[in-house]
């Protein structure tokens, strides 16, 4: 009667949701930002996320070759590492290097652990790492958003000796913790800047809104929770709000913080990706407020402007110590009666 | 609204299935095949198999006790139609892949007929002994017929501690697909009613309520206007729940109706409560009143893949081979037949695998239903999500259970709670990576109880 059944564990029906539609969602709520840099940086972004996305793919590719394991493109996480390392980097860096920075992030950043779902740090957080080590200056050379400065696009990519530039907010911020006394001036300049994007820094990281309304899509189609960045921006705010009540001279009002640099890019679409945070919510929050609370040490107390990527990668090495600290316990109690 | 009722009505978590009831829901129990040859296992329910009391060539009669009882925790079986007893054999089982059985050979074949119920009008179960309760109960085989089969006499006892001063009675069927206890409500509403009194009376607990999910207003009105009719309404309360699955589960249907949590590890009755399902209910009335034995039960025969889907009153012990065919057989798309629902049941490799006490449902699954990766059984790696933590009724970490028994790393299993799982199936359902976690704690559960020598490799 019945030639193929089959026989497997129970549940017999599933969610329809892959890996894949996960990853995807993840590119599409980093649309916003990439529109944004498209915008404000025109052909320097779009060849910067164009060389990030395929040097990733084909990074991955090769590897799998290597390692004679199938091809596992069709996921898409290096799709999506190329585009979040790319929206890291600054608009002006030459595109060689950011082919060496995905490489790096898929080689060593993934791959060497074994594959997606296996690696310990995140991945273009790595790549990113490298080539602030590797290559300093051109990782803090910041191009003027090409509204302002109208003769920017012309500039081939590459050539960024002769480029405009111009100090990010948190560069500014900087300044006014080391000289003192101007803090208020530069926040009140800018904090509408930070909000629509239209400042000098990384790609994806200068607009606001942007990186708001991406976030809001991943949070509603439920591809992260709510927690890692209400932690991550609820300590760093808080961390701010200190530093702020201690000398309001010095130190940039909590609320430019928050919308300024890597923070807000950072607490939606690099601290949430799942493989490097933990498991459980306790685990999180824990995570969470430890990359806010690292990132404003670092911007108040430290040499850097920026401290978000340092902040990412420590608590990535925590996390597995973490997840064994936040053990879950059963609804019934702990209790083997 | 008493204080024992919380505003929520439902547990924590879970998951939404599609609920895929109208398939069946709106049919009425019809009678079931006729079947020249009936296996009836000696082990249907939790606790030690029962013995054979035929021999081989022996005639049995409608309704007489084939199996008995050695051990206190455990069921008789009855031989559900007249005949010759054909053989004593291994028969395949949804559970235990194969066990003993008996082989009964009918000796006019025809399809059972509805049993009749007419409740005196002046039932009154203050006038049954709880012992005697207990003792029909027992004599008629009854378990649990939502699923785990549990001894119902073990679970309804008088004289057990601590004191039970609830029953709550579980009509959630919260299994996609599945709506034997639904048909059962609707058109049997006296007779679950009366069986419910009748526990409630043996097991003494003071309330009764009963739980029923929110996408079966009809049977909660029926069962609502049956208390009513009865002058029952002091004590039996009719609780509607979400529609969640798995809100059928036992220790979440408390936790929903009660606000109680029975301890890990524990059982209902350690928080003085005891849980039947309706259609054991309805059970209870038929020993009771009647002194039937179980023999006979309502099946969904579902899913997309069957010709003729219904809800049938089915002998135990029919094959599913002929259930299938009594209902048209199968189309050609049809991948997976499944005893039980979509979510818990149990893939049949076996076609001539009986009927049981406890099997409710039997759902043909085609390959669009199933998926295409799960049909595979194609597995990607953990992204670590936590989807299956979000969803995870017990509030356990299903992956790092299931990817400890996958590095055969036991002891680290069981310090995440692996006894714990009670195996619904909601971390498989929602991973994206297309894990078998379920499977893998499963698995995990057997090699640890091979550990501990409490089962034969």
């Amino acid at each position: 009667m019945l030639k193929d059944i089959t026989v497997s564990f129970a549940p017999h029906i599933s969610q329809p949701l892959s890996t894949r539609r996960v990853m995807i969602d993840v590119a599409i709520g980093l649309l916003p930002a990439v529109a944004v840099a498209g915008i404000y940086f025109r052909i320097h972004a779009l060849l910067l996320i164009g060389t990030c996305v395929a040097w990733c793919a084909a990074t991955e590719w090769v590897c799998n070759r290597i390692r004679r394991k199938p091809n596992s493109l069709g996921d898409f996480s290096a799709v999506v590492t190329g585009i979040i390392l790319a929206l890291s980097l600054p608009p002006a860096l030459p595109l060689w290097a950011a082919a060496i920075g995905s490489a790096v992030s898929i080689v060593v950043g993934k791959m060497a652990f074994g594959g997606l779902g296996a690696n310990v740090f995140n991945p273009a957080m790595v790549g990113r790492a490298f080539l602030t080590a590797s290559f300093g200056v051109m990782m803090t050379t910041w191009t003027v958003p090409a509204s302002i400065d109208s003769g920017m696009p012309t500039l081939s990519p590459g050539d960024a000796v002769d480029t405009r530039t111009q100090a990010t907010p948190l560069a500014w911020s900087k300044t006014a913790i080391k000289e003192g006394g101007e803090a208020k001036t530069y926040s009140s300049r800018l904090f509408l800047s930070t909000m629509t994007g239209e400042v000098a820094g990384c790609l994806g990281e200068t607009s606001a809104i942007a990186i708001l309304l991406g976030g809001a899509y991943l949070l509603w189609r439920k591809t992260i929770g709510f927690h890692i960045p209400a932690a991550v921006l609820g300590s760093a705010f808080v961390a701010a709000a200190i530093a702020y009540l201690v000398n309001a001279d010095t130190y940039v009002q909590p609320f430019f913080h928050l919308t300024s640099g890597a923070l807000l890019f950072g607490a939606f679409f690099i601290a949430t990706d799942p493989v490097t945070a933990p498991l459980t919510r306790r685990g999180m929050w824990l995570f969470g407020i430890g990359i806010g609370t690292i990132t404003m040490i670092i911007r108040i107390l430290g040499e850097y402007p920026e401290g978000m990527m340092f902040a990412v990668l420590l608590m990535n090495a925590v996390t597995p110590l973490i997840d064994r600290l936040c053990k879950r316990i059963p609804a019934g109690g702990k209790s083997h009666a | 609204m008493t204080d024992d009722l919380r505003d929520k009505r439902t547990f924590s978590r879970g998951v939404h299935p599609p609920e895929s009831k109208h398939v069946t829901e709106d049919r009425p129990i019809e009678p079931g095949p006729a079947v020249g040859e009936l296996s009836i296992l000696l082990s249907q329910h939790i606790g030690a198999p029962c013995q054979a009391a035929v021999k081989k060539g022996d005639l049995v009669e409608a309704g007489q006790k084939i199996g008995e009882c050695q051990a206190f925790v455990c069921a008789p079986v009855h031989a559900p139609v007249p005949g010759k007893v054909r053989d004593l054999a291994l028969k395949p089982h949804p559970v235990l892949g194969r066990c003993q059985a008996i082989a009964i050979e009918a000796r006019d074949p025809a399809r059972p007929s509805l049993p009749s119920f007419d409740l005196p009008a002046d039932f009154d179960p203050a006038r049954y002994k709880p012992d005697e309760i207990c003792e029909a109960v027992r004599d008629a085989g009854l378990v649990g017929m939502g699923g785990a089969g549990f001894p119902t006499s073990v679970k309804i006892q008088p004289d057990a501690k601590p004191p039970k001063h609830t029953l709550l009675v579980n009509g959630c069927e919260c299994e996609p697909y599945i709506t034997c206890d639904y048909r059962v409500m609707l058109e049997w509403t006296d007779q679950v009613l009366a069986g419910i009194r009748l526990a409630q009376r043996a097991c003494g607990a003071s309330k009764v309520f009963i739980g029923i999910e929110d996408n079966k207003p009809k049977a909660i009105e029926a069962m609502t206007t049956a208390i009513a009719r009865a002058g029952s309404a002091g004590d039996i309360r009719v609780v509607p729940l979400q529609t969640k699955y798995p809100q059928g589960g036992e220790r979440q249907l408390i936790n929903a109706v009660l606000g109680q949590t029975v301890p890990t590890g524990g059982i209902p009755p350690m928080i003085g409560v005891v849980v039947i399902n309706v259609a054991t209910a309805a059970a209870i009335a038929d020993a009771v009143l009647y002194n039937r034995p179980l023999t006979h039960r309502v099946v969904t025969v579902t899913g997309e893949a069957i010709a003729r889907p219904g809800n049938y009153y089915v002998s135990i012990g029919t094959p599913i081979e002929a259930l299938i065919e009594f209902c048209g057989g199968v189309t050609e798309k049809s991948a997976k037949v499944v005893m039980g629902g979509p979510m818990m049941g149990l893939a049949i490799a076996d076609l001539r695998t009986p009927i049981t006490k406890t099997g409710g449902a039997v759902t043909v699954l085609t390959r669009h239903q199933i998926g295409q990766a799960k049909f595979e059984r194609r597995q990607t790696a953990c992204i670590r999500c936590g989807r299956c933590l979000e969803v995870c009724p017990e509030n356990l970490n299903p992956t790092r259970i299931a990817h400890a028994v996958k590095s055969n790393l036991l002891d680290v299993a069981e310090s995440d709670f692996i006894s714990a799982c009670i195996e619904c199936g909601c971390c498989s359902y929602v991973c994206p990576a297309n894990i078998e976690l379920t499977g893998y704690i499963k698995t995990g559960k057997i090699f640890l109880a091979r550990q501990r020598k409490k089962m034969p490799a």
